[in-house]
């Protein structure tokens, strides 16, 4: 517990010591004020346009449809943690300070986690905030509001998906080990392929295709408004059930290579 | 304190390291030498567990480098000087690797300042010139306050101040009582710092000795002769089944004998000397012997 808390510390110190951390945490922020502004933009004309008696928009509610750009800022930090370290060799330095792979694999995997979790409530607070300022505005026709309990379990929820879709690219980074194969694979876990298998409309691929991390993130998120154009057919904790799974999946693959091949 | 039993490592059909078999003691440097491929770097990439070996083991003490605690303060290495993110600073760097095995943070300063790198401790490692990543790499291995050392041509990229100031540490590490491991191409450089030679050629071992023993060891090693009665001794010599080349009239030079032998054959002869003494081969030369079957990327002259 000792050494794992150490090599937690460790892998701490190096990630705040790369410049990569504080542009894609600032590129995640920027993003998310963007994305979830334009997402809430839409959202009120949609509601003006429908005119239907006791609509509303909940400002943190364009912020979680957001999450499906802003995960890939996220994303990019969390694979610097890993395959910075096969590009520049310093995978053998690591490793030499802290011989059992698996501590390794786990410490960094710890400290990206709670960073994505926070930057995940942080980004998402400032953007439901940035949301409910420009919605305010009369032309948008006030339908947006900000119920706190709401508000709350959504930024926690976004924390959630961010700090598990990270662990898994961690795991997906040990195993691909450069960045292109990992962005290439987390890109296709997350995007690329259930988007291909909504296009091709065989529900049996769909309904598998849902249960993908990123739409189980948004199950889990309780998104009512997304890419598959409606509420997730499962709970949330179903949700999070597989998106825990996806995380544990790539790990234990990251785990596996890291431990078998020469460093 | 380090051994290695019939190391073996294989990569696809390659034999990069063959049946190897070591011991190296505390309070001494071992040189480390071979021709390029020779197997050097595997080897001490398996001595820390980096790679896994295909046969034999690699301990440390006793035990394999994974189940050593703390391992930084048991064992420091520089295996590449460059092996360090290029956005991070040396300080940065060394920081991380002294909290992951607890060693204090106030070494970190220490380290630096030992290997003349304070002024540059914040400069990015990416910007640092290969010496003075050359620096930084041996300041990590330094960190631990390590009793086994293992360098894998640390001189590379020195200054000459450079090279001189890393003789003196291998020197002063094994003064202390730590294992010294140092590879190197450079001969005469070796021959100013190690104590004990170990000299491999495609994975295998060549060579396992002291290096006063390789010298002398070296058929380019010779007894000088001058006498009145060069042609006279020759003969005695040869007869005593000791290679004589004549270099003049009164000069001749015999390999394979000790001095001593010589001198006394001369004195049973009763032939008068002018001069004797022992030309002794440098490093370079013995290795050359040592190594001339085993060369793979030769250049053609
Ligand atoms: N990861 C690897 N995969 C495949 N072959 C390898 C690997 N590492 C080393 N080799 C091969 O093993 C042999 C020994 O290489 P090594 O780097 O240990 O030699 P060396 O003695 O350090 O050489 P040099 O003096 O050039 O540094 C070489 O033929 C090399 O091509
Ligand atoms: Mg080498």
């Amino acid at each position: 517990m000792r050494a794992l808390g150490r090599t937690i510390g460790s892998e701490w110190a190096k990630l705040w010591s790369v410049r990569s951390t504080w542009w894609c945490l600032a590129c995640a922020l920027v993003l998310n004020v963007l994305a979830s502004v334009t997402l809430g933009g839409a959202a009120a004309t949609e509601a003006m346009r429908a005119g239907a008696a006791g609509t509303r928009v909940v400002a943190s509610s364009p912020v979680v449809s957001a999450s499906s750009f802003v995960q890939f800022a996220l994303v990019a930090l969390a694979m610097l943690a890993i395959t910075s370290e096969y590009t520049s060799g310093g995978i053998r330095v690591t490793l030499q300070a802290t011989p059992v792979r698996g501590m390794v694999l786990a410490a960094k995997a710890l400290a990206v986690g709670p960073v994505m979790f926070a930057a995940g409530v942080l980004t998402g607070a400032v953007a439901t905030a940035a949301v409910h300022l420009v919605l305010s505005v009369d032309a948008f026709g006030g339908f947006v509001v900000l119920p706190f309990g709401e508000v709350l379990s959504d930024l926690v929820g976004m924390g959630v998906f961010y700090a598990l879709v990270s662990v898994m690219t961690v795991g997906v980074g040990a195993a691909a080990r450069s960045a292109a194969g990992t962005l290439t694979v987390v890109f296709m876990l997350l995007m690329g392929v259930p988007l291909m298998v909504l296009m091709t409309g065989s529900p049996a691929l769909v309904e598998a295709s849902l249960r993908m991390p990123m739409f189980a993130g948004l199950a889990f998120m309780g998104s009512a408004d997304n890419l598959t154009g409606g509420p997730m057919p499962y709970s949330a904790g179903e949700g999070l059930a597989w998106l825990l799974a996806w995380a544990a999946v790539a790990v234990a693959a990251g785990h596996v290579v890291l431990r078998r091949r020469d460093a | 304190m380090i051994s290695l039993k019939n190391l073996g490592k294989r990569y696809g059909d390659r034999l990069a390291v063959d049946d190897l078999t070591l011991e190296l003691k505390p309070g001494t440097v071992t040189g480390f030498l071979g021709p390029n491929g020779a197997g050097k770097s595997t080897t001490m990439r398996l001595i820390l567990g980096l790679d896994r070996p295909t046969s034999g083991t690699a301990l440390i003490g006793g035990l394999p480098y994974h189940r050593i605690g703390n391992p930084l303060r048991t064992v420091g290495a520089l295996l590449d000087a460059r092996a360090v993110h290029p956005g991070r600073s040396g300080r940065a760097h060394l920081t991380a690797l002294a909290r992951s095995n607890g060693i204090p943070q106030r070494r970190v300063g220490e380290v630096l300042e030992t290997v003349g790198m304070a002024a540059a401790a914040r400069k990015r490692a990416g910007t640092l010139s290969l010496g003075m990543s050359q620096r930084l790499g041996i300041a990590a291995a330094l960190l631990g306050d390590p009793a086994v050392l293992m360098f894998d041509e640390p001189v590379n990229g020195l200054d000459p101040d450079g090279v001189r100031w890393v003789r003196g540490l291998m020197r002063s590490l094994a003064a202390e009582g730590r294992t010294v491991f140092v590879s190197s191409h450079l001969m005469s450089e070796m021959q100013l710092t190690a104590d004990h030679l170990v000299v491999i050629g495609k994975g295998r071992l060549i060579m396992d000795a002291p290096l006063a023993d390789v010298l002398a060891g070296s058929s380019l090693t010779a007894v000088l002769v001058r006498s009145p009665h060069a042609g006279d001794l020759a003969d005695r010599l040869r007869a005593a089944g000791i290679r004589v080349d004549r270099l003049g009239e009164n000069e001749i030079e015999a390999t394979g004998a000790s001095i001593e032998r010589v001198g006394d054959l001369a004195h049973e002869a009763g032939i008068r000397l002018h001069e004797l003494r022992t030309r002794e081969a440098s490093l370079e030369q013995a290795y050359q012997e040592l190594t001339s079957g085993s060369v793979e990327y030769g250049a053609n002259a």
